[in-house]
């Protein structure tokens, strides 16, 4: 690649609507993991009341009451943020505040925080409050002109990377590692929850299986492959539908298996970010008078977070249509889970239905994706 | 001048974040690294407050109104005495704990009488044959 097409890369204009999307789910997240902060301060407890470690002595500690009135400015930031009311602003102090917080100490460091932290950053600096906000939701209003929900797209390919390398570290380290790669830490990972599985509702047989060391050898593999195949086919449109399936099964996995504080809800989010950044470029023609086509449109304008689809109507009785961005066009059931598979809310369920559908190609690209 | 900008600015992320994963495999608190449930080890802790007169007194026992507990129970350090999972790895526990050590040194302004307080650990990384290290905190200055 050269200079110039990197340089065009970065400042290509693209649709912010994912991050617009994203900072919602992530506004919630950042409420959570202030929570115990919070609790913890109201009850007069700090990190400071017991072990901490300042990562450089010149790092400022604010006084006890300046630090409890930061976490509360963060969680009103944080709130701003979710419902998108001075946007900008309001993702620019959640970040400052929640990033001071994690390096205030060593003890304050996790993964799942430090995602936060660069997920937080993205949404600072790309400008996530023109759609799907109160911010828009005023302009209009009050007659005034939308924002350009477009942006140079620099800010989410680096999420993008970021994401990715959350993946891929993690598989890496793991396929590096003999005891992992070999099974033996999956083995006494298991070992130590045998109690945890004999009092759950698992039969004797599925403890046994779960906690059997050839069992779990091929379980660690599995676990490494998964994620190194994640962080990868991400980054292709041909695997980026299986890549964020999988994902999805993964972190309800961990989640129902692990604590892991909040970074399933934020992994699971933060996949909103591998929505092609265009919007509007597939079409579905429906004919609203018909029961299935009215359910439908009432879906679609209840959950396309993501602005996938426009809508046109089709001329009464003529079966349900999607257009597909390429020009691939599903009608009638095969539409429907097309639908529903570009939905963020129903993509999980629809996906597998996907690649079984009935697809024709129209003449022409209806529409040219960006 | 943004176009120079913004390729510095990306630039600098991917070289740094790549710099923090490479970094992580030496690191004890591995700082966005990124090495998930990446060991199944276990440790455990006799930690001792050794007094001027050299007598060794288990920190389970609460002295001049401190308690371990109380000033270093976080990061899966409370009861040391008990065989614990080291969530983020045994590395960073034991950096957790050689650092708390010297924390708890130094701040118990009442207690007159310890001249250092001293871990003898005990760990099995990933089940593999217990290893044993000593962590000795800084020289109590309040030690009369």
């Amino acid at each position: 690649m050269t200079l110039t097409a990197f340089d065009e890369l970065l400042g290509r204009r693209v649709s912010m609507r994912a991050l617009a999307v994203l900072r919602v789910p992530v506004g919630f997240v950042t409420l959570l993991h202030l929570r115990p902060f919070l609790e913890r301060a109201r009850d007069g407890r700090i990190y400071r009341d017991l072990f901490h470690e300042p990562y450089a002595s010149w790092y400022p500690e604010l006084p006890r009451a300046l630090y409890v009135t930061l976490l509360w400015i963060a969680a009103l930031a944080a709130f701003a943020m979710t419902i998108g009311l001075a946007t900008r602003i309001a993702t620019v102090i959640t970040f400052a505040a929640v990033t001071y917080n994690l390096f205030v100490s060593t003890t304050h460091m996790h993964n799942n925080r430090a995602y936060l932290v660069i997920v937080l950053a993205a949404l600072a600096v790309a400008p996530c409050g023109r759609e799907f906000s109160v911010d828009a939701h005023i302009r209009s209003r009050r007659g005034r002109p939308l924002l350009d929900p477009n942006a140079p797209g620099w800010p989410l390919w680096l999420l993008r990377f970021e994401a990715s390398v959350v993946y891929g570290a993690s598989g890496v380290s793991k396929l590096l590692d003999p005891d992992w790669f070999g099974g033996r830490v999956a083995w006494e990972r298991m070992l130590d929850q045998r109690a945890n599985l004999e009092n759950s509702p698992l039969p004797d047989w599925a403890v046994s299986v779960l906690t059997d060391r050839t069992f779990n050898a091929g379980s660690a593999k599995l676990v490494v492959l998964t994620e190194i195949f994640i962080a990868g086919a991400l980054w292709s449109r041909r695997t980026r539908y299986l890549a964020v399936w999988v994902a999805v099964v993964f972190h309800v996995a961990i989640e129902l298996s692990a604590s892991v504080q909040v970074f399933s809800y934020l992994a699971i989010s933060t996949l909103l970010i591998w929505a092609v950044p265009s919007t509007r470029d597939r079409v579905l023609i429906v004919d609203p008078a018909a029961p299935n086509g009215r359910r439908l449109l009432t879906t679609v304008r209840a959950l396309d977070w993501l602005a996938r689809f426009r809508v046109e109507p089709a001329p009464p009785g003529a079966p349900l249509q999607v257009v597909d961005r390429d020009g691939t066009m599903f009608e009638r059931g095969d539409a429907t889970a097309f639908v529903l598979s570009r939905l963020p809310l129903t993509a999980w369920f629809a996906l597998p239905l996907v690649p079984f559908a009935r697809r024709t190609r129209t003449r022409s690209r209806a529409i040219r994706a960006s | 001048m943004r176009v120079i900008g913004r390729r510095i600015v990306v630039v600098a992320v991917v070289l740094v974040q790549v710099m923090l994963v490479g970094r992580a495999y030496s690191a004890a608190h591995k700082e966005f690294g990124f090495q998930m449930f990446s060991e199944a080890s276990e440790w455990r802790a006799d930690i001792v407050r050794v007094t001027t007169k050299g007598e060794r007194i288990p920190i389970e026992t609460p002295w001049s109104g401190y308690s371990w507990n109380a000033l270093a129970g976080t990061r899966g350090l409370s009861n040391p005495g008990v065989r614990h999972h080291a969530d983020a790895g045994i590395d960073n526990q034991l950096a957790f704990l050689e650092n708390a050590l010297d924390y708890v040194a130094v701040n118990t302004p009442r207690d007159g009488e310890t001249a250092y307080l001293e871990a003898i650990v005990t760990y099995w990384r990933n089940g593999h044959d217990p290893e044993t290290v000593v962590f000795r905190s800084e020289p109590r200055a309040e030690a009369s």
